[in-house]
């Protein structure tokens, strides 16, 4: 006798099935958006340009939530992912001055890593609360950051106790048809093709290698975590690090190694800051996006299709503030009927208060867009913080955590 | 098949931690193809010499041969090559993985972790009964299917020599005997079994072998088929096992605490506890029987204001008491023995005396005025170390340097002051020694002849039996059936447990 149950799999509705897959939610995105553009005739919401910008606001935190992926699943809270990559970005001016950009990012890379070697001796060699940790690199990277810009930098080209330009950037590739044809469609303005046609834009044209590198490390961190035995030693540190070692694991090893890829990918972001997203190094420039990435890597629900689209959540919403404050209106208009959409699903499955309450924010926000033609000049510097705090808050109704994730852990304590 | 050699010798094995011998002078013989029970009270140094075996932690003295072989394990790894695998008694799975990544994990490279490891499992799930579906996520199964999960990844791993720490203690009656069927097929197929267990009907029941320990050693060997519980028991603690029955009845007509068609919904709108009816009278205990997980906790954080009833009524006396807060319960009198005394009983780090201060901090002798009264509360605590037998250097130790006994002592003494009018004692002697579960049988009975009303959770058939005075039974958040403990037996509790038929 036993008392499995065992469980069909329910057949689940369209709706169900259609909110369930990144795909149909992107493609449902972009029609929102090519909706709200022609509405709003604000063109500049899918222009080429605000993808592109939109692309190099996004790397640096994607790279951030991929370094915090890698800690959290292996068990390891890391908020230093601010400092690393503070860590990063003095790392990236600095080699890429002497080696050129590619040493530069591995500089980067190398400087990040240092960051997540302290972080991994506290939390895991010394048991020290994760936190704890993660604030003190997060001072350190940017003491140290600062001291090394000021003892170094004066004495270079173009270099001065803050900051370091004329960096050389990585190498952009532009595919040349492919470019020019998607240029063609998307200034006719089409209702969802030409919102395409300018994502396709921004993706052939002038594009950053490590732009590309960066969405890479994406599909390299999905596959090593979840297709290889490797990542499932390292997933089991994160959720039960007493059964791993029971199996043989070695949980420290793990943990290290997480850490370390944690803390050098943060390094990547604060990298591509220096490199890509402006012409240079200057103290301070990390802005709070190891934090960002980190809260996009929890609204992802620790995911790495979850923690990409909440940095381009973010990446996106950061572009179109820098763009113009017309466009922030119109993302009024978005927001607001994202939120009804929201809770059409919520009503959908029947969770009544919460698609009360989702649309009650809706309307308001719409009351907002009609009521008014533009955004105050204050409100547009927090947009993007707001927009995302609101899809966390939104999507985080079911995040689950790694089970072990930021306990500390200790050999011989199992059984 | 019993072979010639022996598929386990252990030889005065010794093992100290700071302060503690937990091992000293450890002979234990597996036979080949045996079930070899290992059996002592807790703290007897079982489960040390089982993570020993298991290479978790070396000894400092001793040998280990296994099959004829010498070996030094120094990892669970080098142990798995020996040969040896183990099952924990708090299970090591990750709830959160499928049951083929907790099947491969550490053994990636005997099956890959793709198809061909999901043919494996298949084969052994087949082939020992176990029922494995290695696409499920562990969070989803049951208590006995993650066992069986735990023993098939032992068998995966290619062990002949396997460990079961405390199997049963999870498992209702019908769950044990299909354990004890797995079990012997395994031994049928060549495996041998070390079964550490305290529940002397089991071991007579499975065991080829016994080896008896108490105090860190092996105190005597026995033959499962003249040994008597009897015999077992005094070598176990060298004195008669306690019993939990109670003596004559003392239900008086006063009912205490009544629960009226209580339901209980959680957010995602399923009904945690549906319906749910019943009356504590005064000298009455009344025992709570169920598989866990079945409402268990959550009728009694209702019944204790940590969960509000979603419908029904609570009247303690003649009060309605469903929308008082904890603290006004407890002032109303309500005693509390939690089920995880860890999380919820105590403060680990803090002394016995201010641990006697929670939960009646609003109260003489732990407060005067606004002010906490540490003279009354140290002298209070002082009281229930004596009265009740807690055994602690001083009441400035911290809680966490005490056994689980003695801290479960002082929790009943801490609950048992104030005069309560009801007490409620969720699983109160889980994971004591025998002594101190002796110790609180007696003052839950004196409490009953003394009036009080108790409602008792138990995963312990025998002592929801022996204490109550009628018995309920939950299955999914409902009661499905009344027991007069005179005449039911752990068969018939587990049957209805379960919803089915005795097996």
């Amino acid at each position: 006798m036993s008392t499995t149950t065992t469980t069909t799999p329910r057949k689940r509705g369209v709706v169900e099935r259609l909110s369930k897959s990144w795909l149909y939610i992107g493609l449902i995105g972009i029609g929102l958006v090519s909706f709200v553009r022609i509405v709003t005739d604000t063109d500049d919401l899918t222009a080429a340009g605000t993808i592109r910008a939109a692309i190099i606001a996004t790397c640096p935190i994607l790279a951030a939530a991929l370094g915090g992926l890698w800690a959290e699943r292996a068990g390891v809270v890391n908020i230093g992912l601010e400092g690393q990559m503070i860590l990063g970005t003095w790392g990236a001016a600095f080699f890429t001055y002497h080696y050129g950009p590619w040493v530069g990012i591995a500089g980067a890379a190398l400087l990040g890593l240092v960051g997540g070697l302290l972080h991994a001796v506290a939390t895991v060699t010394f048991g020290v609360d994760h936190i704890v940790s993660g604030v003190a690199i997060n001072l350190i990277g940017a003491g140290t950051a600062t001291y090394l810009a000021e003892a170094i930098f004066p004495e270079y080209e173009g270099g001065g106790p803050r900051q370091l330009n004329g960096l050389e950037a990585p190498t952009q590739i532009t595919i040349p048809g492919v470019s020019d044809l998607a240029n063609t469609i998307a200034d006719k303005h089409w209702f969802f093709v030409s919102d395409i046609a300018s994502f396709i834009q921004a993706l052939t044209t002038n594009i950053s290698t490590l732009s590309l590198l960066v969405f890479a490390l994406v599909v390299v961190s999905a596959v090593v975590l979840w297709r290889t035995s490797f990542g499932l030693r390292l997933r089991s540190c994160g959720e039960n690090p007493q059964a791993a070692e029971t199996l043989g694991v070695n949980v420290y090893f793990y943990k290290y190694v997480a850490v370390l890829i944690s803390g050098a990918l943060a390094g990547i972001g604060g990298g591509f800051l220096a490199l890509v997203a402006s012409s240079g190094f200057s103290t301070g420039q990390t802005g709070g996006r190891g934090y960002i990435g980190l809260a996009a890597m929890i609204f992802g629900n620790w995911r790495p299709g979850g923690l990409l689209a909440g940095a381009l959540t973010f990446g996106y919403t950061d572009s179109l503030r820098l763009r113009d404050t017309q466009s922030v209106h119109s993302l009024l208009l978005l927001v607001a009927l994202g939120l009804l959409a929201f809770a059409a699903l919520r009503a959908y499955r029947r969770q009544v208060r919460g698609a009360v309450a989702v649309t009650i924010a809706g309307l308001a926000v719409l009351a907002w867009f009609l009521s008014t033609d533009s955004v105050p000049r204050e409100f547009t510097v927090m947009t993007p913080y707001v927009t995302t705090l609101f899809v966390l808050a939104l999507g985080a109704q079911r995040l689950r955590m790694p089970a072990a994730d930021g306990e500390t852990y200790r050999k011989g304590s199992a059984g | 098949m019993p072979s010639a050699v022996d598929a386990v010798q252990l030889r005065g094995i010794g093992k100290r931690f700071p302060g503690v011998i937990a091992n000293q002078d450890v002979d234990v013989t597996i036979r080949s193809g045996t079930v070899h029970a290992l059996i002592g009270e807790n703290g007897a140094g079982k489960s040390t010499l089982m993570k020993i075996l298991y290479g978790v932690q070396r000894p400092d003295d001793g040998t280990i041969t296994i099959e004829g072989k010498g070996v030094v394990l120094k990892s669970p790894t080098e142990a798995i090559e020996a040969g040896v695998g183990m099952v924990f008694q708090h299970f090591m799975l990750a709830d959160n993985l499928t049951v083929l990544e907790n099947m491969v994990l550490g053994a990636e490279k005997l099956h890959g972790i793709g198809d061909g490891a999901r043919t494996e499992i298949r084969r052994i799930s087949d082939r020992f009964g176990f029922d494995l579906d290695p696409d499920v996520l562990v969070e989803k199964l049951g208590v006995a299917a993650r066992q069986r999960l735990e023993i098939a990844k032992v068998l995966y791993r290619g062990a002949r020599i396997i460990i079961l720490d405390e199997p049963t203690a999870v498992l209702v009656p019908q769950e044990v005997e299909a354990l004890f069927v797995n079990l012997r097929e395994l031994t049928a197929a060549g495996n041998s079994v070390l079964f550490i267990s305290h529940k002397l009907d089991e071991v007579l029941d499975i065991a080829d072998d016994i080896t008896v320990m108490r105090r860190g050693t092996t105190v005597g060997t026995a033959d499962p088929r003249t040994a008597t519980k009897h015999e077992l028991a005094e070598l176990m603690v060298g004195s008669e096992l306690p019993s939990p029955e109670t003596a004559e009845s003392t239900v008086t007509e006063t009912v205490e605490l009544s629960l009226q068609d209580i339901t209980l919904t959680d957010e995602f709108g399923r009904d945690l506890l549906s319906g749910l009816s019943l009356n504590i009278r005064r000298g009455e205990v009344l025992g709570i029987a169920g598989v866990e997980g079945n409402g268990q906790s959550e009728l009694v954080e209702t019944i204790m204001g940590m969960r509000i009833p979603t419908s029904g009524r609570i009247m303690l006396g003649d009060q309605d008491v469903t929308h008082w807060h904890t603290r006004q319960l407890r002032e109303a009198g309500i005693g509390y023995v939690p089920e995880d005394r860890h999380r919820h009983g105590l403060l680990l780090e803090a002394p016995l005396w201010e641990n006697r201060i929670l939960g009646h901090q609003t109260k003489a002798p732990s407060v005067k005025g606004p002010w906490i009264n540490r003279k009354g509360a140290r002298q209070d605590t002082e009281r229930i170390v004596r009265d009740y037998d807690v055994r602690a250097p001083g009441i400035d130790t911290p809680v966490r340097a005490l056994s689980g006994g003695n801290q479960q002592k002082l929790i009943v003494g801490r609950e048992m002051s104030g005069d309560p009018v009801l007490l409620i004692a969720s699983h109160p002697t889980r994971g004591v020694d025998v002594g101190a579960q002796a110790a609180i049988w007696g003052h839950i009975k004196h409490a009953r002849r003394a009036g009080l009303a108790v409602l008792l959770v138990s995963a312990d058939l025998d002592e929801l039996i022996g204490l109550s005075d009628t018995i309920q039974v939950i299955l999914r958040g409902r009661f499905v059936g009344t027991f007069d403990p005179a005449q039911v037996t752990p068969q018939d509790l587990g049957a209805a447990m379960t919803g089915g038929e005795a097996a």
